[in-house]
């Protein structure tokens, strides 16, 4: 087969007074009709790399030296007019975010018929509906005339990768394109992007930080790191034996071992019971009128959690998982149900005895970026919630205190006096679990703690929690939409749909053998590694 | 005996909390880093040099005695009736006394022919001679001799009090290390040349006015130089007491209504909607008037005409704070709104803090980069807002000495022949000078506190 793209020595700097380049010496090809991950950790310049080729780099980034061979033209000498052409004809690009990518105020029709460019051809709105059918969408004439708020994540995707199909090109650039998405429609894309390949006969390069997704659908893998190429292999080869020391550390990450089990004795005492919890929000449809929908957020569900044990509520977005959490936490109103946390109900406790009793169960947040006060000082951050709950220690205590948790999160004691913005994603999510870990509570909920981070970030804080646990016999409930994560760590499962739980029972039970439509479906969905 | 008018102590309070504000950033690292980037910032470091000068002489001018003066009728010492300020006396040679009518810059004659008898009982029309100054050559006889020798002496005076303040500054560790620290600057080369040259136009002016009318004179014959310089201290109190009223309001209104959100923000958006569709000149004029009647109807209640002029700014403050708050509130609810949903302050809750504590700990440091920059965003209109309210006759007493009324009254002089320009010249110097630096200071400032721009800061 021939190479339909062929990358060599490729080197870009930013900013000419840094020499250090941020692509280093990159050499790949893609082949016709062939599918090749680019996969690497933030930051490691797969997206510059993606971008390069298709010449929509940003004007601070100098391409130091390095040829990008399309079709026989280097691309990096063509003309502007060259490219355009390009870009039009042969090369297209789907994008991360497919809400950002749609202009909110043009209907789909229009905006599909922008790749259709100069297209001299009469009949466009059936070409159009043949395309839209093609990509998957059942009825493309109701489509077609809505605007892009009235879509849902998974169709805003297909419908971009129409538009990028729109001129049948020969090499598709996908950057993360199922990032955004719920497992389900992610596995929806990643099938109807492999179908496509093999219809089409294009070639696609599919950029990721998820080896399992990667594992699914290419037939090359390519691992980078600090814009180097540290590993080009052989789809199938890559995964029974990587041959870089990294690219093992990637897929140890991405593969977790089986829980310990541990002998549950029948003396553990109930940490948190809930009992037929029901979040309904009010919506009012229509200001004049004031009708109100009744929005069930969360409808009637009941778990239990003893000590030292870990459950997990798992579902897709909207599936209510969040608003459990929130709703122990008294961050909304509920409707109906007891929570008892500790054997004490919280929704009866009132005034201070509330407050304190808040040292009991905390909770970590997704986005370490936005969970951390940016400016306050590590210190007085961990400090916070410390002096509020737990007014009997003096200074001293407390700065005792500060430096032990520290420690036993793994960060050094002088990130005290130092500002959130100082510290990476996963250090972060360290200073937020030392936050709570200082009250020393029974329960402690996770709320995806490790879904804004890189995958071998993700594993550390995993181990750092799964550590924690067994030192301390501390209760989680842990919130995720990550199975694979999931049946690692927890002892029982809860299944979430549409505000319900439609399965809950062991870890194993569920996994192995799941009664419920959906959970099949949920688990079905989950990209898992070829071996 | 120090007499202390309303405003004067406004001002204090806006020095003092300037000043535990300069010591608050000092000890805090990431503000002190912000306000770094001004310093060593080009433009930046120039507008401060500038600015702090305009505060001190205002400063100087808001310290306010009586003078002892001996009563000749009682036989006693009693206090005059008469305020004067530092920088009146400071400045004495310019407004002790004064001419007949017009006469132009550096000129040594009236503006207006006037009748002189001659001997034989004939008449002349001719220009008088100046009475006071133009006409006493220190150096020579030549105009043009006599101001370079000046010039060149005062050239000279400033070079020495620069040195001096140089050598007091550097003399051993008299300072702390940071104020050291901020003299070894990237960009003080900028910072001394401003400052050089700042000093050097004060005592060149005040040199020159001793013997020159650099301004010329206005209808009454006053120093039109002096009347720019005691302008100075009303175009700053319009900029800094109006947003010392604005920002309580703006603040408080704004966290409360985009915080506690319901019906409080309800509350408040109707008041700020409903303040804001009032035309705020009218506003303004009603409130004046208001001020008049009652200050003509109480006449008893003032001692003098300096407390009546200075209630009048004081209230022209007040009621300008009242119409412009609307703007920061409703970024500052927006900016709350989007805080409230923010993980930190979720987080906050979660630890049990009440909504005070979380406005005071989280809320509030989050927002105050906006309030900065609005309030230095907001100063140089405030000032051409008081040119324009002046121009209107609703602004300050027209006793008070103000760039606004010196435009109003300019619009008399431009219409005559031969036209008198120099009194609106000044005005629209000194404002453009003060507003320029105001703007390009507000500028850097925003450019610091912007998250966005922050890389820069390496």
């Amino acid at each position: 087969m021939n190479n339909i793209l062929e990358i060599k020595d490729l080197c870009i700097s930013i900013n000419s007074n840094i020499e250090e380049n941020v692509l280093k010496n990159i050499n790949f090809n893609i082949k016709e009709s062939q599918i090749v991950s680019l996969i690497g950790e933030s930051g490691s310049g797969k997206s510059l790399t993606a971008l390069s080729i298709i010449r929509l780099l940003d004007k601070s980034c100098q391409i130091k030296k390095g040829e990008i061979i399309f079709l026989n033209k280097n691309i990096l000498s063509l003309e502007e007019k060259e490219i355009r052409f390009i870009r039009k004809k042969y090369i297209s690009m789907i994008f991360q975010e497919p809400m950002r990518s749609l202009n909110p105020v043009m209907s789909i029709y229009n905006q599909i018929k922008e790749s259709y460019y100069k297209s001299k051809n009469i009949n466009l709105r059936a070409i159009i509906l043949k395309n839209l059918l093609s990509v998957g969408i059942s009825e493309p004439e109701r489509i077609i005339n809505l605007y892009p708020h009235q879509l849902s994540g998974g169709m805003k995707q297909r419908v971009m990768i129409a538009m990028a199909i729109a001129c049948k090109p020969k090499l598709l650039i996908a950057d993360e394109p199922t990032t955004s998405l719920d497992v389900t429609t992610q596995k929806q894309v990643l099938d109807l992007l492999l179908d496509l390949k093999n219809r089409l006969n294009m070639s696609i390069l599919f950029i990721t930080h998820d080896l399992a997704v990667a594992s699914q659908i290419s037939d090359r893998i390519i691992v980078m790191k600090n814009g180097e190429v540290l590993e080009n292999n052989n789809s199938l080869e890559f995964f029974r034996l990587p041959k870089n020391i990294y690219s093992q550390k990637l897929l140890d990450s991405s593969s977790y071992k089986k829980k310990i089990v541990k002998n549950i004795k029948t003396k553990n005492s109930n940490v948190l019971n809930v009992e037929n919890l029901k979040v309904f929000y009010e919506e009012k449809k229509n200001f004049f009128i004031g009708k109100k929908v009744i929005i069930k957020a969360v409808d009637d569900i009941s778990f239990l959690i003893k000590s030292g044990m870990t459950h997990a509520i798992v579902g897709e977005s909207g599936s209510g998982k969040t608003t459990v959490a929130k709703a122990i936490m008294g961050l909304t109103d509920i409707t109906f149900g007891n929570i008892k946390i500790l054997n004490n109900n919280i929704l009866e406790l009132k005034g201070l005895n509330k407050r304190i009793f808040r040292k009991h169960y905390q909770m970590i947040f997704q986005d370490p970026f936005s969970s951390l006060n940016p400016r306050m000082r590590i210190g007085s951050i961990i400090k916070e919630g410390l002096c509020f709950l737990h007014p009997e220690m003096n200074n001293y205590d407390i700065n005792l205190t500060l430096k032990d948790i520290l420690t036993k999160v793994g960060l050094n004691e002088n990130s005290l006096y130092k500002y959130p913005h100082q510290f990476s994603g996963g250090q972060r999510q360290r200073i937020a679990i030392a936050r709570v870990l200082v009250l020393k509570p029974k329960l402690l909920i996770c709320d995806e703690p490790t879904s804004s981070l890189d995958v071998t970030v993700q594993k550390q804080i995993i181990d750092l929690l799964l550590d924690i646990q067994n030192k301390t016999n501390i209760s989680y409930l842990f919130i995720s939409h990550d199975i694979n994560l999931v049946s690692s760590i927890s002892d029982t499962i809860s299944v979430m749909h549409q505000g319900k739980i439609v399965e809950s029972g062991d870890t194993s039970d569920i996994i192995l053998n799941s009664k419920n439509e959906y959970t099949k479906k949920l688990l079905d969905s989950v990209p898992q590694i070829k071996k | 005996m120090f007499v202390f008018l309303i405003t004067d102590l406004f001002f204090y309070l806006i020095i003092i909390s300037l000043i535990l504000y300069v010591f608050h950033v000092i000890k805090t690292q990431d503000l002190l880093e912000n306000w770094m980037y001004v310093f060593k910032n080009k433009i930046g470091i120039l507008s401060v040099v500038v600015l702090f000068f305009f505060i001190l002489i205002t400063f100087i001018d808001s310290i306010h005695i009586k003078e002892k003066i001996y009563d000749q009728e009682k036989k006693e010492y009693i206090y005059s009736n008469e305020v004067k300020s530092l920088l009146d006396i400071i400045l004495l040679p310019m407004h002790q006394y004064s001419e007949k009518s017009y006469s132009a810059p550096f000129s040594s004659y009236l503006y207006n022919k006037e009748t002189i008898k001659l001997e034989k009982n004939t008449n002349k029309r001719v220009y008088p001679k100046l009475k006071y100054k133009g006409n006493h050559n220190k150096y020579s006889e030549n105009n043009f001799h006599n101001i370079t020798v000046i010039l060149a002496l005062s050239l000279l005076k400033s070079f020495f009090i620069c040195l001096l303040i140089y050598v007091i500054v550097f003399y051993k560790t008299l300072f702390k290390s940071s104020f050291k620290n901020f003299f070894f600057i990237k960009n003080n080369k900028v910072f001394y040349y401003s400052f050089f040259f700042i000093i050097f136009t004060m005592i060149s002016l005040y040199d020159l006015s001793l013997q020159y009318y650099v301004f010329g004179t206005d209808k009454v014959g006053v120093d039109v130089l002096y009347k720019s310089i005691k302008s100075i201290r009303t175009g700053i109190l319009i900029g800094t007491l109006t947003t010392i009223v604005m920002l309580p309001f703006a603040i408080f209104l704004g966290i409360l209504s985009g915080y506690i959100g319901g019906v409080a923000d309800d509350i408040i958006q109707y008041i700020y909607t409903t303040l804001n569709s009032i035309p705020s000149v009218l506003l303004i004029a009603s409130a004046i008037l208001i001020l008049q009647v009652y200050m003509t109807n109480n006449p008893s209640s003032f001692e003098n005409l300096y407390e009546r002029a200075d209630l009048r700014l004081f209230f022209l403050c007040m009621i300008l704070g009242l119409t412009s708050w609307t703007s920061l509130c409703r970024i500052l609810r927006g900016e709350s709104i989007k805080l409230r949903e923010i993980e930190y302050v979720q987080v906050a809750k979660t630890f049990g803090l009440s909504k005070f504590s979380i406005i005071i700990r989280h809320i509030m440091p989050n927002i105050m980069h906006i309030v900065i920059i609005s309030v230095v965003l907001d100063f140089s209109a405030l000032v051409l807002a008081e040119a324009v309210l002046s121009y209107v006759n609703i602004g300050v007493d027209p006793t008070t000495y103000s760039w606004g009324n010196m435009i109003n009254s300019a619009r008399l002089e431009m219409s005559r022949e031969p036209i008198v320009w120099w009194s609106l010249l000044a005005a629209f110097i000194f404002m453009f000078v003060l507003v320029l630096f105001a703007n390009l200071f507000s500028d850097v400032v925003r450019d610091a506190f912007d998250p966005r721009l922050n890389n820069n800061h390496e």
